[in-house]
């Protein structure tokens, strides 16, 4: 309980800072709609005649943009791709830090295994996510509510949250399996990061390519596609039970290569 | 029972040299020395005990149980001040001692106020504003707020000025009394030979001797720096237990290890201007000494 309380105390000022951003970026976002909706009779047809690559730039061209809640739905990706950016550096932090900032000789000589401070490092990371999940939940229906002229959007924007929330939890879990794995501590967090990166742009490029379709698999980030969450067939249950063994690969990963390992600094 | 058993513990990281087979026993009670020069392998024995790493082959035991694998259990009764403290950032110092505190099942707030007003260390500070010595502070009383049963300790002196240096060891010494065993690292002789019953000794990864402190105290090693006022003859201080002489126009300087009144002896018979003794440090009573004696 102690270690738990500690980190969320270390975290709350970065969670604050990002939780601030997220508002912020909703708000703005949203504030275009108005802008692009006001300014054409048909911001959809407009859309459709770009060229695909652009249209998968500026969110995917299957939304009606008119729709506030499908508008949302086209800088969804940039919301995810900003809370899983959230995700990987909090889950390779909160275990790299104690070698980088050379506290493990105060923490890991204390009466507590090594199990238990991953899992108490583990709760800590999962309630700064859910709390960012929720902060973007909150503001997002109370956002887009208000641009939708009374049609609901709760529901929406829930399984879009779910969607999110799956991802933020795999890439915690990708940052903290190889933060653990490693005593590479400088090394982890460039590692994640990359993974990240790379499976964004791969994304990005499979919506500019239909050819690629077949590679939605390698990406998580087309595991939950705002379109076939808002417009399409929902949740694909294979892709969902990939991600969860996944989570649970990567966690059991953690634990046991930390308790293997030599603690450096 | 022996408070640490350390059997054949060897530790290599990859290729390179931690420790070679090292073994030796702290009995409980004993303030227990472990000198050698830097790089020696003294923290790595005590990172292992620690179960900060792991040995490649040979086992340690704490109070009887195995240090690696019951190290939680074992760490209830352990007390470690490392070489440089690191804390964590914007904690106050009492924050700090409080949360090392909340890992032991018992009490300590009166504990962390005898140790900090004994080390003179203001709680209300901020860690990150501390300096060097003072952090260390933190560090001792941090480390000795569980009244452990064994105090490890990894070059605990620098940084602290002679005065805060006296007062720790006297802390030391009463924690002593109390009946807790110490194990102490330092490449500094004089310090262990202040305080400790027993000492190892290790060089380049091994154990070179093993022995009782008086006997090492025997072998009394000073430098000796003497500027004659007549001129005597160059090998007039060349003879046993004398290393390293140095004779540059008036002035002989030599190491010696042995029975001082050899030295005063010869002093007298003399006519000077000058004298210097000196404490040599390790590296030079290891270059001298102890590599020819393997």
């Amino acid at each position: 309980m102690n270690v738990y309380l500690r980190e969320l105390r270390a975290y709350r000022k970065s969670l604050i800072i990002w939780c601030v951003c997220i508002i912020f970026f909703v708000v703005s976002g949203m504030g275009k709609y108005t802008a692009i909706y006001s300014g054409m009779n048909s911001p959809t047809d407009f859309l459709a005649s770009m060229p695909k690559s652009l249209q998968a730039l500026m969110g995917g061209g299957a939304f009606d943009l008119s729709k506030a809640v499908e508008y949302f739905g086209s800088i969804f990706l940039y919301l995810i791709f900003m809370a899983t950016i959230h995700a990987v550096m909090l889950g390779s932090g909160i275990i790299s830090k104690e070698e980088s900032d050379k506290t493990t000789e105060f923490l890991m000589v204390k009466p507590v295994s090594r199990s238990r401070i991953i899992t108490a490092k583990l709760f800590a990371a999962v309630t700064n996510i859910i709390v960012f999940n929720l902060t973007t939940l909150i503001s997002s229906i109370a956002i887009v509510g208000k641009y939708s002229k009374g049609e609901a959007v709760g529901g929406d924007i829930a399984r879009l949250m779910v969607g999110m929330l799956l991802l933020q939890l795999l890439f915690m879990s990708i940052g903290v399996a190889f933060a653990a794995a490693s005593k590479n501590f400088r090394a982890t967090g460039g590692v994640s990061t990359g993974i990240l990166l790379i499976t964004f742009i791969m994304s990005m490029v499979i919506d500019m390519n239909e050819n690629l379709e077949g590679l939605k698999y390698i990406t998580p980030f087309k595991y939950f596609d705002a379109k076939t969450l808002l417009v399409g067939e929902g949740f694909n249950p294979v892709l969902v039970l990939l991600t969860v063994a996944m989570i649970a690969g990567l966690t059991v990963l953690a634990y046991v290569r930390y308790n293997k390992r030599d603690l450096g600094h | 029972m022996n408070a640490i058993e350390i059997r054949n513990l060897t530790k290599y990281y990859g290729k390179s040299r931690g420790i070679i087979d090292v073994s030796f026993d702290v009995k409980q009670g004993e303030i227990f020395g472990f000198i050698g020069p830097n790089g020696a392998g003294k923290s790595t024995t005590i990172r292992i005990l620690l179960a900060l790493i792991y040995p490649t082959s040979g086992s340690a035991t704490i109070f009887g149980k195995d240090s690696i694998k019951y190290a939680p259990e074992v760490m209830k009764d352990v007390g470690y001040l490392p070489s440089e403290v690191f804390y964590y950032d914007g904690m106050k110092v009492i924050d700090l001692l409080r949360y090392s505190a909340s890992f032991y099942k018992k009490d300590c707030s009166k504990r962390i106020k005898e140790l900090s007003e004994a080390m003179d260390l203001d709680l209300t500070k901020k860690i990150d504003d501390l300096s060097f010595g003072n952090k260390k502070k933190v560090g001792i009383v941090q480390g000795l707020l569980h009244e452990p049963k064994l105090i490890i300790l990894d070059e605990p002196t620098s940084g602290l000025d002679p005065l805060m240096q006296q007062k720790f060891f006297e802390l030391l010494e009463h924690e002593n009394k109390k009946g807790a065993t110490i194990l102490l690292s330092s490449h500094v002789l004089s310090e262990v030979q202040r305080l400790c019953n027993r000492v190892a000794i290790i060089k380049e990864g091994k154990i070179i001797k093993l022995e009782a402190m008086n006997a090492l105290n025997e072998e009394n090693f000073k430098r000796f720096k003497i500027d004659v006022a007549a001129d005597i003859p160059k090998n007039y201080f060349q003879f046993d237990g004398v290393n390293d002489l140095q004779v540059k126009g008036k002035t002989h300087s030599f190491l010696f290890k042995g029975n001082i009144n050899e030295i005063t002896q010869k002093l007298a018979g003399i006519k000077i201007s000058n004298l210097w003794v000196d404490e040599p440090d390790l590296e030079e009573i290891f270059m001298h000494y102890y590599s020819k004696e393997e």
